[in-house]
C-alpha cells in the first residue's frame, strides 16, 4: 500500500469509501431475531429498524462501506473500477471495528455492512473481510447485524467461515443476462457469481439440519442470502429481469433481491447516458412485482409474459392484473378466502389476514375495511360486502381504469414530483381525460373482454 | 350510566377497569373515561378513581394470566398511547375502550384471540392505539441518538407523542446491556435509567441537570461529525429527493438527531443545521 494512504485520516476514508459502497442498495437490517445477552453489545429485531433516512429518501441502517476501493477488475458500471481515475483508500480491519462500535453504541446504526473493491485477489479480499468481522464477534462482543459480500471467486472456505459469524451475505448479480454481464463486467462470469451463491443456499439448509438435531450450534446467515441487479444499464425488459428473480427466490432460496435504477456514475461511453435520470419509476413497479411474488403468491407468468414482456407505467401490477381478470370479481368480503383477498387491489397482506380473523365474529361493513388498514379507493371497485358495493360502480375494464388513474398515488408522490422529464411527461397524461383505448397501454389482443 | 373518571397513565386505567368491575353496576351500566371532562351529561353519575398500584398490580395480572404476555403488551401499548394523536377527536374514549375489550377478552372462551375482532369498535380502538403507540417507538428504536458524556454516561433527549419510555427501556437494555445510560422524555419530563447490567427504572426528570448533558467526552464531537459526514456522503446525487426524506423521516423528529444539528463546541449551543 502506498505510504501515502497511510497517512490518510479516519475521516477522509471513511468519505472515500462510504461514498465508493453507496450505489449497493441494500441497506435492510432485517430477517433475524436476537436477544442481547448480559455481556457484549447488541441484538437484533427480525423486521429490521431504520435509523435515518438520507437525502435522496434511502434509508440508513447499516454503516454501509467498502474495506478498500482499489480493485482489480473493470466493471464498467462500477466507479472503483481499476481504470477510473478516483481517490482510493483502504481501512484496516481495527478501524472498521471502531467505527462500527462507536457507531453503534450511540444508536446511529444497526449494524454494518461490509463490501469491498478486489484488493490483490478474491481471496486476499475475502480473508481482509473474515478478519474484521471475526475481530468485531470475537474480541468486541459484538451481537449486532453483519451483512457481508461473498467476492465472487473466493475460495469455499472462507465464504464458508464468513457465513458463521455474519447475519446476511449477498452476492451481487449485477446484469440480469449472461450477455450483460460480458458487456460490461469482462472480470465477472455467471458462474463464479453463481457458484458461491450455490454455497451459501447448501450451507444455509445443511445448517438448518444441524441446528434441529442438535441445539446450540452455530447458525449460517440467519438472515438469509440477498443479491441485487442493475436495471436500465443494459436492454433486458421487465419480464427477463422478473424471471431471473423468481428463479433465484425459488431456486437458490434467496430473502431479497433487490433492484438498483442505473445511475450512470462515470461516463462511459459504453453505457446508456440516461438524461432524463435514472429509471426510478421502473424501479419501482419491479419493487411492486417483487412484493407479489413474494407476499402475494403471484407468479412471473400472471404478471408478464414475452408478448406483454413491460410493465405497464401508469398503473401498479396488481390493479392491472385484476382490470384484466374481471372475471374473478367482486370478491365478497365476508366469505372470499386468504388468498382471494390478496388478489384484490387496495388489500395489503396484513389486510387480508386481519380481515380473516376479524370475520370470525362479525360481519365486516365498508367502514370496518377502512379502520382496518384497506385503501378503499382502489379496493372499492373489486369488493362487496354482505353483498352489495360500495357505490353504484360498474365492472368495466375502461370505466374502472380511467377511475384508478385519477388516483395520483399510482404514481408515488415521491417519484411524481421528483422532477424528472420522464414523470412530468406521463403526469400531463394523468391530468387529461385519459382513456385506456388511446394510451394503448396493453396490446389490442390482451384485453379481456369486460364481464 | 355511572362514568369512572381515571388517571389517564397504565395505572390509572387499570385502576378504573378494577373499581368498574367491582362495582357491580352491570357492565353495560358503566363507562371509563381518562378524558378531561368537558361537560356533564344530565342523567350521568360521575365517580372519580384514585389510582392505586395495588389494584392495578391486580388487573395486570389477571390480564396476563388469562390473556398471555402479547396481548398484555399490547393492551399496554394503547394504554400509553396520546388520544390526541391517534384517531378523530370523536373517537371512543381511550379507557372505555380498553375497559370493554377487557370485558369482551374475559368473556370470550379463548380471549387470547381478543385483538382479533376487529369488527368491534372497542377492539378496532384499542388496535389503532395500540399501533400509533407502537410506531412511535419503532421509530424512535432508529431516530434515537445517544451522546456520550464526560461521565462516560450515554444521554438521549427525546420529544415522543405517547408514553414511549417504558416501551423503549427494555429494547435498549436489551441492546446496550453493559452501558450507563439515561433517555430523557423531555415533554414529559420523566427519564429511563439504566446502570451497566442492571435493569431499568423510570424517574422524575424535573431536578435532571441539564447542564452536564452538554459536557461531552473528549471523543464525542469526533463521532458526531464521522456520523454526519456518513450521513451526507452516502447521498445519491442523482436520485435527490427530500419529499420522500421528509415522508419516512419526519421533522419533529429531526431537532434531537445527530446528524440534523451542529453542535457548536465553543458555545455549548445546539442549532439546526443549515442543510
Amino acid at each position: 500500500m502506498p505510504a501515502l494512504q497511510m497517512q490518510m485520516s479516519l475521516s477522509e476514508k471513511l468519505q472515500i469509501l462510504s461514498d465508493a459502497a453507496k450505489y449497493d442498495v441494500a441497506c435492510t437490517s432485517s430477517g433475524v431475531d436476537r436477544s442481547g445477552g448480559s455481556s457484549g453489545m447488541g441484538n437484533c429485531a427480525a423486521p429490521g429498524i431504520c435509523h435515518s433516512f438520507s437525502a435522496d429518501g434511502r434509508c440508513i441502517s447499516l454503516l454501509k462501506i467498502l474495506f478498500t476501493n482499489e480493485c482489480i477488475f473493470n466493471c464498467a458500471y462500477c466507479l472503483n473500477n481499476c481504470d477510473s481515475d478516483v481517490r482510493r483508500a483502504a481501512f484496516t480491519p481495527d478501524e472498521v471495528c471502531t467505527l462500527t462500535m462507536e457507531f453503534y453504541r450511540r444508536n446511529y446504526i444497526e449494524g454494518l455492512f461490509l463490501s469491498s473493491g478486489i484488493l490483490i485477489s478474491p481471496n486476499h479480499t475475502m480473508g481482509l473481510i473474515c478478519e474484521t468481522i471475526r475481530k468485531l464477534r470475537v474480541v468486541h462482543h459484538f451481537n449486532g447485524y453483519i451483512h457481508v459480500k461473498a467476492i465472487p471467486g473466493a475460495d469455499p472456505c472462507l465464504v464458508e467461515q464468513a457465513g458463521f459469524l455474519a447475519d446476511r451475505m449477498s452476492v451481487n448479480l449485477e446484469l440480469p443476462t449472461a450477455d450483460g454481464l460480458r458487456q460490461l463486467a469482462p472480470c465477472k462470469s455467471r458462474g463464479t457469481i453463481l457458484k458461491p451463491m450455490r454455497l451459501i443456499q447448501n450451507r444455509i439448509s445443511d445448517n438448518k439440519q444441524e441446528l434441529i438435531e442438535r441445539k446450540g450450534g452455530q447458525s449460517f446467515v440467519p438472515a438469509g442470502q440477498s443479491t441485487q441487479m442493475i436495471v436500465g444499464a443494459t436492454p433486458e425488459n421487465d419480464y427477463q429481469v422478473m424471471s431471473v428473480a423468481e428463479g433465484l427466490y425459488r431456486k437458490f432460496g434467496l430473502k431479497r433481491v433487490f433492484y438498483s435504477a442505473f445511475v450512470n456514475v462515470n461516463g462511459n461511453p459504453r453505457l446508456p447516458a440516461l438524461p432524463g435520470g435514472p429509471p426510478l419509476l421502473r424501479e419501482h413497479r419491479l419493487y411492486q412485482v417483487d412484493w407479489l411474488l413474494r407476499y402475494y403468491h403471484f407468479e412471473v407468468s400472471e404478471i408478464l409474459s414475452e408478448e406483454r414482456p413491460d410493465l405497464n407505467v401508469f398503473l401498479d401490477p396488481k390493479c392491472d392484473w385484476a382490470l384484466r381478470h374481471l372475471e374473478f370479481f367482486p370478491v365478497e368480503i365476508n366469505k372470499a378466502s386468504y388468498q382471494t383477498l390478496l388478489r384484490v387491489p387496495g388489500i395489503g397482506y396484513k389486510s387480508a389476514e386481519r380481515i380473516v380473523k376479524a370475520r370470525r365474529r362479525d360481519r365486516l361493513s365498508f367502514h370496518d375495511l377502512k379502520k382496518i388498514g384497506v385503501v378503499l379507493k382502489r379496493a372499492l371497485y373489486f369488493i362487496t360486502c354482505s353483498g352489495k358495493m360500495m357505490y353504484p360502480t360498474k365492472l368495466d375494464e375502461n370505466y374502472i381504469c380511467e377511475n384508478l388513474m385519477r388516483d395520483k398515488t399510482q404514481i408515488p408522490r415521491e417519484i411524481r414530483e421528483a422532477g424528472y422529464r420522464q414523470i412530468s411527461f406521463f403526469d400531463r397524461d394523468l391530468c387529461s381525460d385519459f382513456r385506456l383505448s388511446d394510451a394503448q397501454i396493453l396490446p389490442p389482443g390482451q384485453r379481456i373482454a369486460a364481464l | 350510566m355511572y362514568v369512572f373518571l381515571c388517571e389517564d397513565s397504565i395505572d390509572g386505567i387499570f385502576t378504573g377497569i378494577y373499581d368498574a368491575w367491582a362495582s357491580g353496576y352491570g357492565h353495560a351500566n358503566v363507562a371509563l373515561s381518562a378524558r378531561p371532562l368537558e361537560n356533564y351529561a344530565l342523567f350521568d353519575e360521575y365517580i372519580p378513581v384514585a389510582t392505586s398500584a395495588e389494584k392495578s398490580a391486580k388487573v395486570a395480572r389477571t390480564l396476563q394470566a388469562r390473556l398471555g404476555a402479547e396481548i398484555y403488551q399490547e393492551l399496554c401499548q394503547a394504554a400509553s398511547a396520546s388520544e390526541r394523536h391517534a384517531g378523530k377527536r370523536d373517537a371512543m374514549d381511550k379507557a372505555d375502550a380498553l375497559y370493554k375489550t377487557v370485558v369482551l377478552a374475559l368473556s370470550l372462551k379463548n380471549g387470547r384471540n381478543v385483538l382479533h375482532y376487529l369488527g368491534e369498535p372497542c377492539v378496532s380502538r384499542v388496535f389503532q392505539l395500540s399501533r400509533s403507540a407502537w410506531n412511535e417507538t419503532h421509530h424512535l428504536m432508529g431516530f434515537l441518538r445517544f451522546r456520550e458524556l464526560k461521565s462516560g454516561l450515554l444521554f438521549a433527549q427525546i420529544r415522543p407523542r405517547h408514553h414511549v419510555l417504558p416501551l423503549l427501556g427494555a429494547h435498549f437494555s436489551d441492546r446496550l446491556p453493559q452501558e450507563n445510560f439515561l433517555i430523557c422524555d423531555a415533554g414529559r419530563r420523566q427519564a429511563l435509567l439504566h446502570p451497566a447490567g442492571q435493569g431499568f427504572f423510570l424517574t422524575d426528570a424535573k431536578d435532571l441537570d441539564l447542564e452536564a448533558a452538554d459536557r461531552l467526552s473528549q471523543q464525542e464531537e469526533a463521532y458526531q461529525s464521522l456520523w454526519r459526514g456518513f450521513v451526507q456522503d452516502i447521498v445519491i446525487k442523482e436520485r435527490l429527493n427530500t419529499k420522500l426524506q421528509d415522508q419516512n423521516l419526519p421533522q419533529r423528529f429531526r431537532p434531537d438527531m445527530t446528524e440534523f444539528c451542529s453542535y457548536d463546541a465553543s458555545t455549548h449551543q445546539k442549532f439546526p443545521d443549515p442543510q
